[in-house]
């Protein structure tokens, strides 16, 4: 698919993706209820994360050089998205430390959880990938009525996600016996979930921050940088999740 | 004797001290009617009072001066303020006890930066560090209170709450000294302008300035302050170790909770971790200070992400001296568990101040690396940039990942800590051997980031005092690289010993002894350097060559404790301690000495003393030459690391004694050019001029640079190491154009 396009076929994009990563969750969830693959779960896991750098992210923007002039806005948005994916490497190893200590602690078993819970959550966070998709493609070609309905939509869902792990989520888990301290399982459930979720917490400022100063019209077509941050950084929150759902809910045996 | 003189300052001195020190020994006798001259009490004061007299006679009423009375008075007010707090919530006096030492400290501090220039980002961002940690502390407190469980402990607080409130504390110190003030006026949706003026003289380096330059001389300075803190804790235990038996770090001991071998477990410790945090912001300050210039740049990429890289480690240093006061801990610098999970509050301060402190790390990689990928003059193609930047690209490719690593490790066993998680807890199903693969998976390759930027240093000053090309440039560049990215695969061979599966010792044994080879390609580039050049020894080439050769003894001790059979000997003895301390010293604190004396002048127009210069040399290189080989004999002979106390029958003493000389000799050569290092800011020889007769292109152009280091832009047309090659020409100043924007 082209880099460069329309708005409505940008739009027919965003959704195509989703589509593709709507039915790759839906395979996961049927790998994991039939025969438990777990290597075709990473599999599927790596292609989701690859859909989601490359459609939503736009890792290959960092390929732009952004002119020669080394005070432009352009050039200086190349820096920044330079930085910021740096940034990203690096918190991803932060993810990956946690996948280590997952993997060492627990193998091939994982946490007694509410499996539809885990779907829904999942769900509502992928669908907010989309909106957020929407509202930057929006803003891209200057239509900030679009960008602020979708990242609105993107916000209410991310609240959703975020209250649906730790307001519902936690306590259903601590309800079965589940709690911090009751032994390593909770002790990585906790972790893990709270970690992304603190991310996602990060995430909503993020992109209150972002609502606000668009509604003070800071932001325009050609100079919307903050905007793009926000939902690079939002599609990793994301990007994390795509590991850590199979990992915690769908990999080995239930506990 | 009327006026400020030197003179006048050493007789105040003296007076000062035979002062304090009675007035201390009496304040001692009046309380506990003990008459003693080894006494904490009358050192402190001495020490504090003495530097306040000192320097009112050798400087008058100047800014130093009331520094110093700030640190004294707020440090008794301190100490007062925690003993009445004491006093009321446990309703006892206790001279001992950790609070009223943690305000004296925090107080004292914050007094010290209010004296010498008023509200600064310092003493701003200290006194809201004070405020967000009693804040915290005492809400976790009420709410603990609120729900029945216990809210004061021996440390007045509760573990939970020290943490929410030392948390706290380093979030209201940065907000609090303006270092994001900027930040939030963008998320409001201000704009700001690119570039703040800075305030003018030596005040801009208490602000948040903009400036790398200056930021990078605050990272050296912070670097070189905690040296000495570090190096003091060295002095302590040392001083216990000049003979076996307990000799002042007795049982009888009590301060900050602890007693005598605690201490000696505390300073060892910390010793460890404070020079580590020294030695990160060390290479954080020259490669602040030197790459963006080396690129032809006005300014790193991200200038505020700079200066809050910087401001984060300040408070991260006080927590980490917080540690030592709120009952410390004993686990050594690596805070294995299971004993990490048992140890005092003052662990959690310790992982916090290195989980801070890890952020500057990270954030300042970042920066280096988007710093050289965008910022490079025209014409600076990847080998033709100086080679210290690909020795800082290298070192930051390791602390912007592997970093967050180590600061996972360490929130884990805080968690674990705080909410009983049980990670590293095998009664829980948990796994200790889990704690060191996260732990070493950076605290191994850290040990490339301290060096490699020295290496860069010496690839980089060899050429301009051998007056030759730098020999396979393209060599260098890659064995760098090379470094940091096998310095991933080879973390395990530190737990040769730890009972994690046998047959990963092989693997990490052979890709451990990989280092070397790209690590010889950079000796034989150095050798090869120096083969026939015109070799110059000024101080700067002084300390590069005591660093190659002290770097070479750290190499050539390492193979036998990267080979499992030897090692299995060596763990954990002070061949170990020796090994690390060669590397280190060759691979960070001789090209650091090194960097600072070859770019003083570019930073104040004034050189360092040569004199005091050679002497420093010449002091330190042989005794610290003494001080590794007697470690590791020892060492070889069966002496363990991180232990207070030792068998006479082993025969150690003599040569314990002969390493605590050499320990004191080392601190003597650093103070003298500490001495040297403040004392030529202002009466050093004149040098605005290329005094090195270096082809780099800040060379060219007078010292010190100006705020946005060129005036007109350069061109690179021709290889940076061309020494001696006539007509050779490494860049060219373009003419600017009359409109251009500056």
């Amino acid at each position: 698919m082209p880099h460069t396009q329309d708005k409505s076929s940008a739009f027919a994009q965003g959704l195509l993706i989703f589509v593709y990563l709507a039915a790759l969750t839906a395979l996961e969830y049927f790998i994991a209820v039939t025969f438990k693959g777990v290597p075709i779960l990473a599999l599927v896991a790596v292609v989701k994360a690859a859909l989601v750098m490359y459609y939503y992210m736009h890792i290959y923007k960092l390929n732009e050089d952004g002119g020669s002039d080394h005070h432009s806005y352009a050039y200086k948005t190349v820096t920044n998205r330079i930085g910021l994916w740096l940034f990203l490497l690096s918190d991803a190893f932060v993810f990956g430390g946690l996948m280590t200590a997952r993997i060492n602690l627990l193998g091939l078993t994982h946490p007694h959880l509410n499996q539809t819970l885990g779907l829904a959550v999942t769900a509502v966070l992928l669908i907010s990938s989309f909106f957020m998709n929407r509202g930057e493609t929006a803003m891209a070609h200057g239509d900030k009525k679009g960008f602020f309905v979708n990242t609105l939509i993107t916000f209410f869902l991310g609240l959703g996600f975020l209250l649906g792990v730790v307001a519902v989520e936690w306590p259903l888990a601590a309800a079965e016996g589940l709690t911090p301290d009751s032994g390593v399982a909770g002790a990585v459930f906790y972790m893990m979930t709270g970690m992304h979720a603190f991310h996602v917490f990060t995430g909503l400022i993020f992109l209150l921050v972002v609502l606000n100063n668009a509604r003070k019209g800071v932001y325009s077509a050609e100079r919307h940088w903050g905007v793009e941050a926000a939902a690079v950084y939002w599609h990793f929150v994301d990007l994390v999740w795509i590991f850590f759902y199979p990992a915690l809910y769908l990999i080995g045996k239930a506990l | 004797m009327i006026n400020p003189s030197p003179a006048r300052g050493w007789l105040f001195f003296a007076v000062g001290l035979a002062a304090a020190y009675a007035a201390g020994m009496g304040l001692v006798y009046a309380v506990s009617g003990v008459l003693t001259y080894v006494h904490l009490v009358p050192i402190l004061l001495a020490t504090v009072v003495s530097a306040t007299t000192m320097s009112w006679g050798a400087s008058g009423f100047s800014p130093l001066t009331k520094g110093f009375l700030g640190l004294t008075l707020g440090g008794l007010l301190g100490y007062a303020l925690g003993l009445v707090i004491d006093l009321l919530v446990q309703g006892l006096v206790d001279w001992a006890a950790p609070t009223a030492s943690l305000f004296s400290l925090l107080i004292g501090f914050t007094a010290f930066f209010l004296g010498v220039a008023g509200l600064n980002a310092v003493s701003k961002g200290l006194i809201w560090q004070i405020i967000g940690t009693l804040t915290g502390a005492i809400l976790v407190s009420l709410i603990r209170a609120a729900m029945g469980l216990e809210w004061s402990g021996t440390f007045l607080f509760t573990e939970p709450a020290w943490v929410t409130g030392a948390f706290l504390g380093v979030l209201f110190f940065l907000g609090g000294n303006g270092s994001v003030s900027d930040w939030f006026k963008w998320a409001r949706g201000i704009d700001t302008p690119e570039h703040h003026e800075d305030a003018p003289g030596w005040q801009k380096y208490l602000s948040v300035s903009l400036d790398h330059k200056v930021i990078g001389i605050q990272y050296t300075v912070t670097a070189l302050f905690l040296i000495g803190v570090g190096g003091l804790f060295a002095l302590i235990f040392r001083a216990e170790l000049a003979a076996s038996q307990l000799q002042f770090l007795t049982n009888d001991v009590r301060l900050f909770g602890q007693t005598g071998p605690q201490l000696y477990n505390t300073f060892m410790s910390l010793h460890g971790m404070i020079m580590i945090i020294s030695i990160l912001l060390g290479i954080a300050g020259m490669i602040n200070y030197a790459v963006p210039f080396l690129l032809g740049a006005q300014d790193m990429a991200f200038p505020r992400l700079n200066a809050f890289s910087f401001w984060i480690a300040v408070p991260a240093s006080v927590l980490m001296l917080m540690s030592l006061i709120l009952g410390g801990f004993d686990t050594g610098w690596t805070g294995y568990p299971p004993l990490s999970a048992r140890a005092p509050v003052g662990m959690q301060m310790f992982f916090l101040g290195v989980f801070t402190a890890g952020w500057s790390s990270i954030l300042g990689a970042l920066n280096t690396i988007a710093t050289v990928l965008r910022m490079r003059a025209k014409g600076m193609t990847a080998f033709r940039m100086p080679i210290f930047v690909w020795a800082a690209v290298a070192t930051s490719i390791i602390a912007l990942t592997a970093t967050q690593l180590i600061g996972l490790s360490f929130q884990l066993v805080m968690f674990q800590r705080l909410l009983g998680m049980g990670f590293f807890d095998p009664a829980k199903g948990g796994n200790p051997v889990l704690f060191q693969h996260l732990f070493w998976f950076y605290s191994h390759p850290a040990v490339y980031v301290f060096i490699l930027p020295g290496l860069g240093i010496i690839s980089e000053l060899i050429p301009v005092f051998a007056r030759k090309p730098l020999f396979g440039y393209r060599w260098i560049a890659m064995s760098s690289l090379a470094i940091a990215l096998v310095g991933f695969l080879v973390w395990a061979h530190h737990m040769f010993t730890s009972g994690m599966n046998e047959y990963l010792r092989v693997p990490f044994m052979y890709s451990t002894l990989l280092v070397a080879v790209p690590t010889g390609v950079k000796f034989f580039s150095w050798v090869a350097t120096l083969w026939k050049g015109k070799i110059w020894t000024p101080t700067p080439m002084l300390f590069v060559l005591g660093g190659l050769v002290v770097f070479l003894l750290g190499g050539l001790s390492g193979p036998p404790n990267a080979t499992v059979s030897t090692d299995l000997h060596l763990h954990d003895t002070y061949f170990i301690v020796g090994h690390f301390h060669d590397t280190i010293f060759g691979g960070f604190v001789f090209p650091f000495f090194a960097a600072i004396y070859y770019w003083f002048p570019k930073a104040t127009g004034r050189r360092m003393s040569e004199t005091l210069g050679k002497l420093h040399f010449w002091l330190m290189t042989p005794a610290f030459f003494v001080l590794t080989f007697g470690m590791m004999r020892i060492g070889l002979l069966g002496m363990r690391r991180r232990i207070a106390d030792y068998d006479p029958a082993l025969n150690f003493d003599f040569t314990h004694l002969i390493l605590t000389v050499a320990g004191f000799l080392i601190a003597l050569s650093v103070m003298i050019f500490i001495y040297n290092f403040f004392h030529s800011i202002k009466n050093g020889e004149k040098a605005e001029g290329n005094i090195w007769g270096s082809r780099s292109p800040e060379w060219q152009v007078p010292s010190p640079l100006p705020a946005h280091n060129y005036d007109q832009p350069f061109e690179v047309v021709g290889e940076p190491y061309d020494y001696g090659l006539p007509g050779a020409k490494y860049i060219e100043f373009v003419k600017p154009a009359k409109s251009g924007r500056k």
